[in-house]
């Protein structure tokens, strides 16, 4: 067991990135919180095998990924939108339209993504995580995270756009 | 480097990042800085994604979630330490009661005599383990063949044993010392393959720590022989034959 005062000070540093994490994975807030929970539990019991300490952040966010694909293979796939390969020209949808949006509306359009993409586009946007580093949360090569970002974004925007277009996007329950 | 590989490689740039280190964003950066409807592209790009990241970066943690996980790990090491104490309190009474059984054990049992180790070793060697180094009927050989081992030649045979045949000896070992074996026959039918029924063991007294004091021989069964045991002179005697008491008596 880690020692407490280093335990709460970890969980200070990174509590709040990891369960922006983990919302953007899971989509609603009692998933969100159990894995963030359960991702400290892990790294309570088996964080000491960590020997470079620069290295916790990237061990945590690995640690709630695995924990997420873990859960969604016990549970019947989220459904999402078939959506043709994205396309590099992202679709016509400008930064006030965003803006306009809530979070819980972009969180809705992020689990329509397929699933493989969800991740990266999450660190991508949540973390300022380097093409690196994520490659190293999700134990993927440099060059698959650059192809799933560029599909994964391409799918998010077209979601957004199609959603804004409609009209109708089920906010999460955030 | 064209427009369009350049658009499909600064979708993923974000500035004040790292990106701008990776080569390919470098290439179509610069070439962006050259060309006025990519610029334009990109600034739309970048002003879309800031809008996207400022939605994702809204997600906050719901209200005592921090608090929740540092509760819920102090309660896990509370009940670790908790187990640990018990299996140490647990550990340390199962050993207590180890020692305590041991120590019972070994206050209970008596250590076992060198006569009685000396007597049951060579039942066996009477039963299964010897071969006859000489066979004779005639009781002059014995002794000068034991004389030359160096095993006791000098025995005196109890007036009962003088009308038992004799069928050989044999020299065997105790804790390094030669011990005569005489045998007999007491003229019972013998199992097949047999040739003695009935042994006579000679040792010198020093060789056994708790040598019997001389007198009368001492009885005992040992496996499923019965044997008798004296002290005579400077020799022990074990003699060993199938049977009961006064089968054994017959020949002292």
């Amino acid at each position: 067991m880690a020692d407490n005062a280093e335990f709460e000070n970890l969980v200070a540093r990174f509590y709040a990135p990891l369960y922006q994490f983990a919302m953007s994975l899971a989509g609603t807030e009692a998933d969100a919180c159990d894995l963030t929970q359960q991702t400290f539990a892990i790294w309570a019991t088996k964080g000491h095998q960590l020997r470079d300490a620069s290295k916790v952040k990237t061990w945590l966010f690995t640690i709630l990924h695995r924990e997420f694909l873990d859960s969604r293979r016990r549970q019947t796939r989220f459904p999402h939108c078939d959506l043709e390969s994205a396309e590099f020209e992202l679709p016509s949808i400008s930064p006030a339209a965003i803006s306009r949006l809530d979070t819980a509306q972009v969180l809705a359009a992020l689990q329509k993504v397929d699933e493989v993409y969800q991740a990266p586009v999450a660190l991508f946007y949540l973390q300022d995580c380097s093409y690196q580093e994520i490659a190293d949360i999700l134990k993927v090569p440099l060059g698959t995270v650059k192809s799933r970002l560029a599909r994964g974004l391409g799918q998010l925007q077209q979601l957004l756009a199609r959603d804004l277009t409609a009209g109708q996007n089920p906010p999460l329950n955030l | 480097m064209n427009r369009d590989e350049a658009k499909e490689i600064l979708q993923r740039y974000r500035p004040g990042t790292t990106d701008a280190t990776d080569p390919l964003v470098a290439e179509a950066l610069a070439l962006a800085a050259q060309d006025a409807e990519l610029s334009r592209w990109l600034a739309e790009a970048i002003a879309r994604q800031e809008a996207l990241r400022a939605k994702f970066r809204q997600i906050a943690p719901p209200a005592g979630l921090k608090e929740q996980i540092i509760s819920e790990h102090a309660a896990a090491v509370r009940m670790k330490s908790r187990r640990h104490s018990l299996a140490f309190a647990v550990a340390g009474v199962l050993l207590l009661l180890a020692c305590a059984g041991l120590f019972g054990w070994w206050q209970a049992t008596p250590p076992a005599s060198d006569l009685a180790i000396y007597r049951g070793r060579m039942v066996r060697a009477a039963l299964t383990g010897y071969a006859m180094d000489l066979t004779t009927n005639s009781e002059a050989p014995l002794r000068t063949y034991l004389a030359q081992r160096q095993a006791p030649a000098d025995y005196v045979l109890p007036a009962g044993l003088q009308h038992a045949t004799v069928t050989g000896c044999a020299v065997e070992k105790w804790q390094g010392a030669n011990v005569t074996l005489i045998c007999f026959r007491t003229g019972k039918p013998l199992p097949a393959g047999e040739s003695s029924d009935l042994w006579l063991f000679v040792v010198d007294r020093s060789k056994l720590k708790d040598a019997p004091a001389p007198g009368a021989p001492a009885l005992a069964n040992v496996n499923r022989l019965i044997t008798a045991t004296w002290t005579d002179s400077n020799k022990v005697y074990l003699l060993c034959v199938a049977g009961d008491a006064a089968t054994l008596r017959t020949y002292l």
